[in-house]
Parts: C-alpha cells; structure tokens; sequence
C-alpha cells in the first residue's frame, strides 16, 4: 500500500505538469513545427496545387541557387540593403533603450508621465501607421537636413553602404519607436540590481561615472543581450520588410526556399549576438 | 559671545572656500550620479528633448487630420489649425467602413488575447513549476518557437487551413491562441515562465497541503497572483493582434469584412489613384488616427498598471 502511494507520488511528481502543458505542445507541433518541416520540404519541391491535392515534385537545390546565384534579385537587391539597415538599427536601439532606461529609472518628479510618454510607441510600431509616418516623412531629424549629412555621406562612402546609412538617418525617430519594449525590458532589469551594492559602492567612495561602469552596465549585460535577441527578432519581421512582401500564396517552392535563406541569416545574426555579448552577459561577476 | 563668533569665524576659514567647494560640488554633481543638480536639470533637457521628438509624428498626425484646405494652403499654419476641420475624418470613416471593421478588430484582438492570456498562463507556469517528461528539450522548443519569424511558417499553415476549411474564415487567428501560441505567443509564456518562476515554492505546497489539485492550485491561487502578469501581457497581446495586418491578410483571401488593420491598408491603395493630392496627406493621418485610436485608449486607462506589472513580473531573464 504504502510503495503505492510512493510510485502515485512519483508519478504525479514527474508527470503532474504534463496537463497544463500538453494544450501547449499540441499547438507546438500542429502550429509551429509541422509547418516549419513542411516549409523546409516544400523549398526543395515544386509545388502545385491541383484539384485532386497538393502535387509535390522534387527539386532539389534548384530553388536555393537560383537566389544565391542565378537570379538573385530580391536576395542582392533587397535583402542585403535591409540587413545593411538592420546592422545600424540593432546598435541604435540598443543603446538608445539603454540610456532611456536609465534615466527613467531616477526618481523625480514627472517620471511617470515620461514613462507614459516612452512606451507609447508600443502601441503605433506594431501596425501599419508608421508605414503612413514613414512615406511622409515623419521620422526625420530635422538637423540632418540642414546640414546635408545625407549628400556628404553619400559622397564619401560607397554607395552599398551609405543607401542603407542614409535610409536609417531618414527614419531616425522611427526607429526609436521601436525601443517601446526593449525600454520596458531594460527598466525591468534595472529593478534587479539591489540598491544595497550602490551604497557599498559609494561607501568605497567610487563616483558616478565609476558605479555606472562598474557595477549598473556589467549587471546589465544579460539584458543587453535579451534585448540584442529581441530587437533582431523583432527587426526581422517589421512591416515594410522586403521579405514579407515577397511572400505570395502562389510560388510555394521558391518562396519557401527564399523563407529558409533568410531564416538563416536570422540565426547567423542571433548567433552573432551571442557570440559578442554572451560571453559579457556571462562573465559578470554579480547574481541576481 | 565674542569668543563663541571667533571661534565660528577661525573655523570657517579653516575649511573656508574648500567646504564650500564641496558643499557646491555635491549640490551640483550629488554623491551618487543621480542626486546632484546638474544632472537633473540634464536628465529633464535629454528626457524633453526626445519626448519631443519622439511624439512629434503624433502630433504631426493629429494636427494634419483635422486641418482643412484653407489651413493646408496658409503657409502660416504650421501646428494648430486656425478652424477645426472634420471631414477628412468623415472620409476616413466611410473608407474604413469603420463600424464593422472595428468591430472585427474588436472582437478579434479581445477573443484572442482573452485566451493567450490563459493558455499561455497555463504553459508558462508549467516551465516554470512543474515537472513533465522532456522539459528541457521543449523549452528550447519554446525558445525556438520565439525566434521563427511568421513568414516562415506561413505557406505550409495557408495550405493546413485551406484543407480543412477555415480560409476566409477569422479561425486562424484564434484557435492557434487556444493552445498559447498565436501572434507572439511565445513571448507571452516567457514572461509567465519568468513571473511564476520567482513566486517562492511554499505557497503552492500550503495549496497542495490542503489537498488542493494541481487544477486548482493553478486557478485558484497562481493566477490571481499573476495580476501583474497579466496585465502586462494583456495589453501586449491585445494591442499586437490589433495592429496585426500581417495574418489577416495570408488568411483571408475574398472575404469582404476584414479587420481595421487590413482594411488600413486597402483603403490606401484605393485612396491613391483618386482624390487631389492636397487632401491625402490628411486623409491617411485621419485613417491612421482611427486605426490606432482605441489601443490608444485602452493604454492610456491601464498605463499605470501595465508599468508597474512590468516591473514587478521581473519580465527578464
């Protein structure tokens, strides 16, 4: 009786989770990972949709070198440029939440209407409005036009990088929309810090420029990263991306070959991140 | 008396300009970089500053949609129309066809994120407090599942719908949030992982001592306490399925009645080819206004609580 009892515990031990779970991994498998496998399959196939079903004809690799080879229009000609983009605007966002963070996080007087003020773009860069913003010109930064930064910019440098560099002065303000989250993100990781390591620190008589480097940005750094992670990701499917419109409901194959090619990249990019602030974000010497 | 003054007056030129150097040193810069004066007054020009910019497009919109044409051709009206102008909102009414295509949104984006709010409770209190076989392998699925971007899974998931009926129907919007996942889904069980995570372990072991089921435990004690949480991710999902034009429009193909965010964008594509140019700019502000309004509304009556649940979900890593 009582090695009964023991095996039902271990048994609800081990498998009690598995209810609330299991609504969860059904989704997983009907809604993430048997389209992921299906689109990594239809990108080496031809795909044809027919009365009688769906037509699969294997292609191979044909898909993936017309991108990277052959035709490669929209991969050279419009992905790349965005990536050029994306490669300013990570930095840009991060950075600038960063800061934001910061100072929303002292205490004075009007800091909940600033706060108020600074996660309202949550609401507009998720949808389609700050494509309106974007095509009237809205996220300029009206001193670069006066001194012609753009021009001069163009000028000097070649022209596959100073399109994207351009590109990304144009829509300035825009992109700082998009730190709506990662702000709240960096604000959240602030509030982990105890104010008990402050005050050591200004017993030991270290000043602000000391405490800010040597103990608010290394105890950061793992949400430098989740934030890197986070913006890329979110980055990566923004309206207006030039991937997202090439996706169309009628070329299965290429578009899915297309898809994987920039899934890729995404990982690549990830990868980066890690590989560049992982080892900071790990190697702070502080616990939460 | 006399003695008393002098002995003030010897100390005082003792420590003498030095003390008062540092007294303005502290008053100016504070012990810790938050404290003094200077900064302040920086922080509130840097934090005025991008306020401003960051508002601007805002304003821009909200100014632009109500001018009409005598206060578009004034090259003096720069911010505040001299007469108030409602047609350009009229208009913009008419070609969102918005009383219906609201309410769609409406019903959409509440339906949806009334469940990702349970759904993904459930999950992610089961990551973080539960034991079931295989867990750290789908985690990392749960991990994975945040990076896809919907581009990639969208072609295979138009073809599933389509084999069981449900394009041009609004079910592919909701049913995937029935099982937590969705727009952003994963996300959402992230954050709930993390709040439920740092909840100390005796409170559902005092539940499960009284006999309570698991069931229980999680409905009647876990997710009342997850308030913070959910409201955090109440609004985030409700105001990304708004906004969200990107599935609607793989989904629905012929269907007449779409959701505003679609409806955004095909009126434009309409709105191009007709109309003087004086007035588009107008148009499409009035548009946007109408599209981003209620979330709009919504944030600014739940503003408050949505940055404390912030703060107090630990929403990190």
């Amino acid at each position: 009786m009582s090695s009964w009892i023991r095996m039902r515990n271990t048994f609800t031990q081990r498998y009690e989770g598995i209810m609330l779970i299991l609504p969860w991994i059904i989704g997983f498998l009907l809604f993430v990972s048997f389209p992921l496998f299906y689109s990594l399959y239809m990108s080496f196939h031809s795909v044809r949709i027919t009365g009688n079903g769906i037509l699969h004809e294997f292609v191979g690799w044909k898909y993936y070198s017309n991108i990277l080879f052959q035709d490669g229009g929209v991969f050279y000609d419009q992905l790349l440029p965005f990536l050029r983009q994306i490669l300013f605007m990570i930095p840009i966002i991060v950075i600038f939440s960063f800061m934001i963070a910061i100072m929303l996080n002292q205490k004075f007087f009007g800091r909940g209407l600033f706060r108020a003020v600074f996660f309202l773009p949550v609401i507009f860069s998720s949808g389609n409005v700050i494509q309106r913003f974007l095509s009237q010109g809205k996220g300029q930064l009206g001193f670069l036009e006066q001194y012609s930064i753009s021009t001069t910019l163009s000028e000097y440098l070649p022209n596959s990088w100073s399109t994207p560099i351009v590109a990304v002065l144009n829509s300035f303000v825009l992109i700082l929309w998009y730190s709506g989250v990662q702000i709240l993100l960096f604000l959240a990781g602030r509030q982990t810090i105890s104010s008990s390591v402050y005050e050591a620190a200004r017993i030991d008589g270290a000043n602000p420029w000391e405490v800010f480097w040597k103990i608010t940005l290394p105890a950061m750094m793992p949400f430098v990263l989740l934030n890197t992670v986070y913006t890329v990701v979110d980055l990566f499917t923004f309206p207006g991306n030039p991937i997202i419109a090439s996706v169309n409901p009628t070329q299965y194959g290429p578009t899915s070959a297309l898809i994987w090619v920039y899934f890729l990249i995404i990982l690549l990019t990830l990868g980066l991140a890690f590989l560049l602030l992982g080892r900071a974000a790990r190697g702070t010497t502080y616990k939460r | 008396m006399e003695k008393i003054l002098n002995v003030i007056r010897q100390r005082h030129s003792r420590s003498g300009f030095n003390g008062l150097g540092e007294r303005l040193r502290l008053l100016l810069l504070g012990r810790e970089a938050d404290k003094g004066l200077i900064f302040r007054l920086f922080i509130y020009v840097l934090l005025i500053e991008t306020a401003y910019l960051y508002l601007n497009p805002i304003f821009y919109m909200m100014s632009t949609m109500v001018k009409g044409l005598p206060d578009l051709l004034d090259p003096t009206v720069n911010w505040i129309p001299k007469t108030i102008y409602w047609g350009h909102l009229k208009e913009a009414w008419t070609s969102l066809n918005y009383p219906v295509s609201f309410s769609i949104s409406a019903a959409l984006s509440i339906g949806a994120s009334l469940l990702q709010l349970i759904a993904c409770a459930m999950a992610g209190y089961a990551f973080a407090k539960l034991n079931f076989p295989f867990k750290k392998f789908w985690l990392a699925c749960l991990i994975f599942t945040f990076i896809i971007p919907p581009q990639v899974t969208v072609l295979p998931l138009i073809l599933m719908y389509r084999e069981v009926g449900w394009v041009d129907t609004y079910l592919p919007m909701i049913i995937p949030t029935l099982f937590g996942h969705g727009l952003k889904g994963a996300l959402y069980v992230i954050i709930y992982r993390q709040f439920f995570s740092v909840l100390p372990k005796e409170l559902e072991e005092a539940a499960k001592m009284d006999g309570a089921s698991m069931y229980r435990v999680f409905f009647k004690v876990m997710l009342p306490i997850a308030k913070p949480a959910i409201v955090v991710v109440f609004l985030f999902s409700f105001v990304w399925n708004w906004n969200d034009s990107y599935s609607p429009m793989m989904f629905l193909f012929k269907l007449q009645d779409v959701p505003l965010s679609v409806a955004l964008v095909k009126a434009t594509a309409a709105a191009t080819t007709e109309d003087g140019q004086i007035f588009a700019q107008s148009i499409e502000m009035a548009k946007s206004f109408l599209s981003v309004m209620p979330p709009l509304v919504l944030y600014i009556f739940t503003q408050r609580w949505f940055v404390e649940g912030v703060e107090r979900t630990g929403l990190v890593e």
